[in-house]
Order: C-alpha cells, then sequence, then structure tokens
C-alpha cells in the first residue's frame, strides 16, 4: 500500500480555511462594540469613585477624574454617613451563618433524597423545590406580622432564621441531583467498612460533594448580601441593618453627598461578595461542572 | 475463619422475585464461585450475604450463628465490588485505614494490618496516592486491600476482575487464588467469566432464573452436568446437543435420530434408559475428533461432514459442520487452517457422551451427580 495522497489540492485547502477564518472579523467587531456598552456602567463606577462632589457636578459623568485622592475623603464620607461598619458586620453575620445554616441543612435533606428509601420521596422533594417556585415577595408581609407577633422583628435571630430557610430549596435542587451522580456502591463498602448513616454523610459524600457546596454556597451568600427587600422590612433599626439597607441613607439626604459618595459606598458594599468570588473561585468552577468525580 | 449456610433463601422486589429459595452450604475456608447468565440473582446472593439487601425470607448463618438481622459491619464479611467503590478523596493508606478508625482499634494494630496487607498485595509505592493516579490493576489491589485489613470471616467478591484486561484478569486471577489459600478465608466469587470460576473454585453453584441448577466440583460440573442448562452454559464452546430417541438395536441401547445413531454404553446408561424414551444427547466440542488429526478415541461413531468454516484459533482450531440442520462444532488439537467444503470423518467418542431425558431436561444419571 501506498501512503501518497494524489488528487489531493492541500494548497486550495489551506486557502479555504483562511478565508472562512477572515470572515470572523465581522463577528469580532460586533463582540467588541457590545462590549463596550457593557463596560460604561463600570467605567463610570470607575472614574466616579476618584472625584469630589464639586468635580463631578461640573464637568460631564463620563470625564476623566483630575486625580486620585479624592477617593479617600469620599470613602470616609460614606462609611461615617451610612454606618457602614455595623452594616458590613450585620451582613456578614447574616450572610455567612444564613448561607452555611441552608447549605448545610440542604446537604442534609440532599443525602436523605438521594440515599434513604422512603416513600413519598419525590412528594416531599417537590414540596421543598416549590419553595423556589414562588415570587419570594409573597413571603414579605405574613412575614412580617408574623415576626411582630412573636417578637423576632428588629433581631439578628429573625434575620438568620429568614435567610437560612429561604435559601435551602436551591441547594436541595443541585446537591440532590449532584449526590445521585455518586456511586451507590460508595457509600455500600463504607456501610460495610462499618460506618453508621452519618458518617457517610459526613466522611464520604459530603467531601465529594465539595464544589456544589461551595458553589451554592457562594450563590447564596451573595444573595443574602445583596438583599434589600426583607433587610429592609424585617430589620431597619441601626443595630441589626443590613449593608444594603444601610446604604439607604443617601436616598433621603441626597443634597449632601453627591453620587460620587453613593458611588464609592457601594463599591465598599460589593467589594465582600467579590473578595468571596476570589477565594472560592476554583471551588465555584468545579461545582458548576455537570459530573461528579 | 467461618461455613457460610443458606436456607431457603429468597429476595423478592416488589412483586418479582430474584431469588428463589435457595440451599447451599460452603464449608469453612473453602472458595464458591457463583456463576450463572446475567440477571440470575447472582449479585443479589451476594449482596444478601453482605447485609447490604434484606433477605426476604430464609435464614442465612455465619458459623452456625443466624445473621439475618446483623447490620454487615458486625457479620464479620468484606466486599470486594466490580466498580472497587474506593474512596477517592482519601489516598490508599486512608482507604486502608478507614475500616480499621471506625472500628477504634490501636494505633499499633492498625499499624500491622495495613502492613500486612501492603505486602501482600505490594502497595507499598502507592500509599501516598489518590485512587484517581492509579491504573485498573493497582486500584483493584487496593479494593482487595481494603478487604483484607478487616481479617474478616468471608471475602465476597462480586466480578472483580471485569474492568481489566485480558492480561491483568489472568494475572489478578492468579493473584487471588495465592491470596485465598494463604490466609484460608472462606470466600464467594461471583463471575460471569468461565476460566475464572473452572480455576478458582473449590465448588461452582450454577444459577439460573433465582434458582441453584447444580453445585460441585468444576470437575464434577464438567464432566457430569446435571441437566441441559448445565450442559450447555459450562464449557467454551458450548456442549453439541442432538435430541432423538432411545432405540434398541440388536439388544444394544443406542441413541438415534435420522440422521445419526450412536450406541449408548449399557455399564453406563442400562439401568436408567428404556427404549422409546425421549433423549437428548451431547458431545463436548473436543470429544469430536476429526480422523487422523487427534487422539482417536477407543469407541467411537464416525460421521463425515463437509467443513462449513473453521477458526484457527492458534493452539488448536475449531471446525464447523452440519449434522442435517445441526450445526456441530469439533475441536481439533492442531493449528491448521481447513478450507470450507473439506470434507472429513468426525469420530464421536462414545465413552464422553452425555445423555438428558428430553423432557425434564435432567441428566439422565442425575441422582449419580450433585444437584443443588
Ligand atoms: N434493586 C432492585 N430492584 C428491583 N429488581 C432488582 C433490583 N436488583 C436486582 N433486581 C432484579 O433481580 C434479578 C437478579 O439481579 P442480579 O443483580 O442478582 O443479577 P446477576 O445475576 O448479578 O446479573 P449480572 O450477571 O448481570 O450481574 C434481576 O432480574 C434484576 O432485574
Ligand atoms: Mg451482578
Amino acid at each position: 500500500m501506498s501512503n501518497t495522497m494524489d488528487g489531493i489540492d492541500f494548497a486550495a485547502i489551506v486557502d479555504k480555511e483562511r478565508a472562512s477564518k477572515q470572515r470572523n472579523w465581522l463577528a469580532l467587531t460586533a463582540a467588541v462594540i457590545i462590549s463596550a456598552v457593557w463596560v460604561v456602567p463600570f467605567y463610570y463606577l470607575a472614574i466616579s469613585i476618584f472625584k469630589t462632589t464639586e468635580e463631578y457636578s461640573l464637568n460631564h459623568p463620563l470625564s476623566l477624574p483630575s486625580g486620585l485622592a479624592p477617593v479617600v475623603e469620599n470613602a470616609v464620607t460614606a462609611w461615617t454617613h451610612a454606618k457602614m461598619g455595623a452594616g458590613l458586620w450585620n451582613s456578614a453575620l447574616y450572610g455567612f451563618l444564613g448561607a452555611g445554616i441552608a447549605v448545610f441543612i440542604a446537604a442534609l435533606a440532599a443525602y436523605g433524597l438521594s440515599r434513604i428509601d422512603f416513600k413519598r420521596k419525590n412528594l416531599w422533594f417537590m414540596l421543598i423545590f416549590s419553595g423556589t417556585i414562588f415570587p419570594l415577595q409573597m413571603y414579605l408581609i405574613p412575614l412580617f406580622f408574623f415576626y411582630q407577633k412573636v417578637g423576632i422583628l428588629n433581631t439578628h435571630f429573625g434575620m438568620v432564621l429568614f435567610y437560612s430557610a429561604i435559601c435551602i430549596p436551591f441547594p436541595v435542587l443541585v446537591l440532590r441531583n449532584y449526590m445521585n451522580g455518586i456511586p451507590r456502591d460508595m457509600d455500600e463498602a463504607a456501610r460495610m467498612d462499618g460506618a453508621s448513616e452519618f458518617t457517610i454523610f459526613r466522611r464520604i459524600v459530603l467531601p465529594n460533594c465539595w464544589g456544589p457546596i461551595t458553589a451554592t454556597f457562594l450563590l447564596q451568600f451573595t444573595w443574602i448580601w445583596n438583599d434589600l427587600l426583607f433587610s429592609t422590612v424585617l430589620a431597619n433599626r441601626a443595630e441589626v441593618r443590613s449593608i444594603m439597607n444601610a446604604l439607604q441613607v443617601f436616598q433621603g439626604s441626597y443634597s449632601s453627598t453627591g453620587p460620587n459618595v453613593v458611588l464609592t459606598a457601594a463599591v465598599i458594599a460589593s467589594a465582600p461578595s467579590i473578595m468571596m468570588f476570589m477565594l472560592l473561585r476554583k471551588h465555584f468552577m468545579e461545582g458548576m461542572r455537570v459530573s461528579g468525580s | 475463619m467461618a461455613s457460610v449456610c443458606l436456607k431457603d433463601i429468597v429476595k423478592v422486589y416488589g412483586s418479582d422475585i430474584a431469588v428463589r429459595g435457595i440451599n447451599l452450604d460452603i464449608p469453612d475456608r473453602s472458595f464458591a464461585v457463583f456463576v450463572g447468565p446475567s440477571g440470575c440473582g447472582k449479585s443479589t446472593t451476594l449482596r444478601m450475604i453482605a447485609g447490604l439487601e434484606n433477605i426476604s425470607h430464609g435464614e442465612l448463618q455465619v458459623d452456625g450463628e443466624v445473621v439475618n438481622d446483623l447490620p454487615s459491619r458486625d457479620r464479620g464479611v468484606a466486599m470486594v465490588f466490580q466498580s472497587y467503590a474506593l474512596y477517592p478523596h482519601m489516598t490508599v493508606r486512608q482507604n486502608l485505614e478507614f475500616s480499621l478508625k471506625l472500628e477504634k482499634l490501636d494505633h499499633s494494630e492498625i499499624e500491622r494490618r495495613i502492613d500486612e496487607a501492603v505486602t501482600v498485595l505490594e502497595l507499598h509505592p502507592f500509599l501516598d496516592r489518590k485512587p484517581s493516579q492509579l491504573s485498573g490493576g493497582q486500584r483493584q489491589r487496593v479494593a482487595m486491600g481494603r478487604a483484607i485489613v478487616r481479617e474478616p470471616r468471608v471475602f465476597l467478591f462480586d466480578e472483580p476482575l471485569s474492568n481489566l484486561d485480558a492480561k491483568l484478569r489472568n494475572q489478578m486471577r492468579v493473584e487471588i487464588k495465592r491470596l485465598q489459600r494463604r490466609l484460608q478465608v472462606t470466600t464467594i466469587y461471583v463471575t460471569h467469566d468461565q476460566i475464572e470460576a473452572m480455576t478458582l473454585a473449590d465448588f461452582i453453584v450454577v444459577m439460573r432464573g433465582g434458582n441453584i441448577e447444580q453445585t460441585g466440583t468444576p470437575i464434577d460440573i464438567f464432566e457430569a452436568p446435571a441437566n441441559l442448562f448445565v450442559a450447555g452454559f459450562i464449557g467454551s464452546p458450548r456442549m453439541n446437543l442432538l435430541a432423538g430417541t432411545a432405540v434398541e438395536i440388536d439388544g444394544q441401547l443406542c441413541f438415534s435420530n435420522d440422521d445419526f445413531t450412536v450406541p449408548l454404553p449399557s455399564e453406563r446408561f442400562a439401568d436408567v434408559l428404556s427404549a422409546g424414551q425421549e433423549i437428548t444427547v451431547g458431545f463436548r466440542p473436543e470429544d469430536i475428533v476429526p480422523e487422523q488429526h487427534g487422539i482417536e478415541p477407543t469407541r467411537s461413531v464416525s460421521v463425515t461432514g463437509a467443513v462449513e468454516f473453521s477458526e484457527m484459533l492458534g493452539n488448536e482450531t475449531l471446525l464447523f459442520f452440519n449434522i442435517n440442520q445441526t450445526e456441530i462444532i469439533s475441536r481439533m488439537h492442531q493449528p491448521r487452517i481447513v478450507e470450507s467444503g473439506e470434507t472429513l470423518n468426525f469420530l464421536f467418542n462414545v465413552d464422553r457422551i452425555h445423555v438428558f431425558d428430553t423432557q425434564s431436561g435432567n441428566s439422565v444419571l442425575s441422582d449419580q451427580v450433585t444437584v443443588g
């Protein structure tokens, strides 16, 4: 058998490939324009925090700042004005405890749903899952009156309780699917090795779920951190106020602080959740992958 | 070290019966192999012994003690899974330690057991690796190590070698046998593979449809299959079967159908067969010898056949020919290319004939063989 390839015009094939590549510049231009539009708000944010209120009002909003120094004063004004220290502390408390408790309970539920045989398993699952299909605002009014009656309005406890509860269903969905993909042989081997149900959960199944656990934790943490509606209604006192709620002080006193201060406050307020993402990025991406190990 | 005894064991899934009343005695230190077609209940039976499935009915004894309601960790059984089921997030050492730490053994005892298993299985270089960093054969050895360190009374294997390539499988098979000899632990082993069954087993349990078809030593099962199913299932290529009638010709009991007549040795069959009975006879491929191509049997019937096609396997050649509509396979112990259409005389070894009652499917000698 010979290995020559007579009759195939390689030069023509190469040209054709190149031509099809060149047509891509159109798509590229479109992509650049679209990304530019998308980037404008971030640009606006980035330049505004370096302007004084005066500078901001005199020049075009998209013009470059004359220096970097004003950011410090902006930050100090924002911090003291909105009592951001307390707000950040409260939000961290709600975020870590709320998302943490929710994901832990969700993991337990997901384990049960994927591993333990009991009657009407699907019904239970749908019941939990139904928590995510109604608009959340629906819970607002009844919850307010209930909290008022029980006396946990404006308390840390009440907020953590609410956030934990509301954040359970979604991780259950994700973790149940993920755990279904972890081979049953592995738990059976552990059971024969003498592990109790809880040991199997903690030592065998959980360690293989870190990806989706951090991913859902991060998502729920960010949701809690950014929540304005529930924190406004259920915890409006300064001691229990969340950071997003705290930012609202700028609404009423617009005259005394310019948009540059408000934007600086917004940047400070969103920094922690961005940092969390950076820290857990690796696990997060892992959790987004479809299959188990 | 323990005997295992199954009494009327039944497993029901919903309304499906997976295991239909199994009785089996597995003596201490012996190696039992379950074989049978897919879905016949081998794994289910093994899993009931392991304590991974409830026993619907019947009694399971380990060393004379009823263990039906004992959780598997208290039964003193250890299992090697087909998928190995290693813990992916733990190193090899942690995999081996897991059960021992749960048992709260002291440090020195844990070290001793791990050291022993690691030495036997030559796992030293891999102790700090994760399972994903091991080859298939190495994972297999870790899975066995995990069973060994527990020092169980009974080893259970569910098709442990089926994920390995042929060469490694042969190697591990020998290793498993050597290990069992050395450790002297009662072993129950499930497989599809006839070679594994024949070479590993002290006795083979042939199952079909949730029942035991035959129990016996490999040689028993091969030489004296209790029924048509076992005859067809064990042996590769399968036994050649021909249906017909028992007739008497000149005072000699014979098997006969339209195309083929063969005398039945009276010392074996005179007492158990009567003329007119519908019977099926069987010849293993190696008992049909092409004339002048092997050791010719002392008593034989010759049939002339045109070879339809042949398979040269290197150390032997399989010849396919027809007697009327029935395809017959002959094993020629000489590797040589045989052209299609070549006509040969085939000598059917009369002394090695198997005779079954067509209606019941049972061997006519069935009271002389062990039937489960
Ligand atoms: N969890 C289950 N639920 C319902 N039926 C089951 C279950 N497990 C097994 N079965 C059924 O029980 C029967 C025996 O299954 P088993 O796994 O023991 O077969 P097997 O002999 O091990 O087959 P294979 O050689 O393919 O592994 C099959 O018909 C199977 O469909
Ligand atoms: Mg099986």
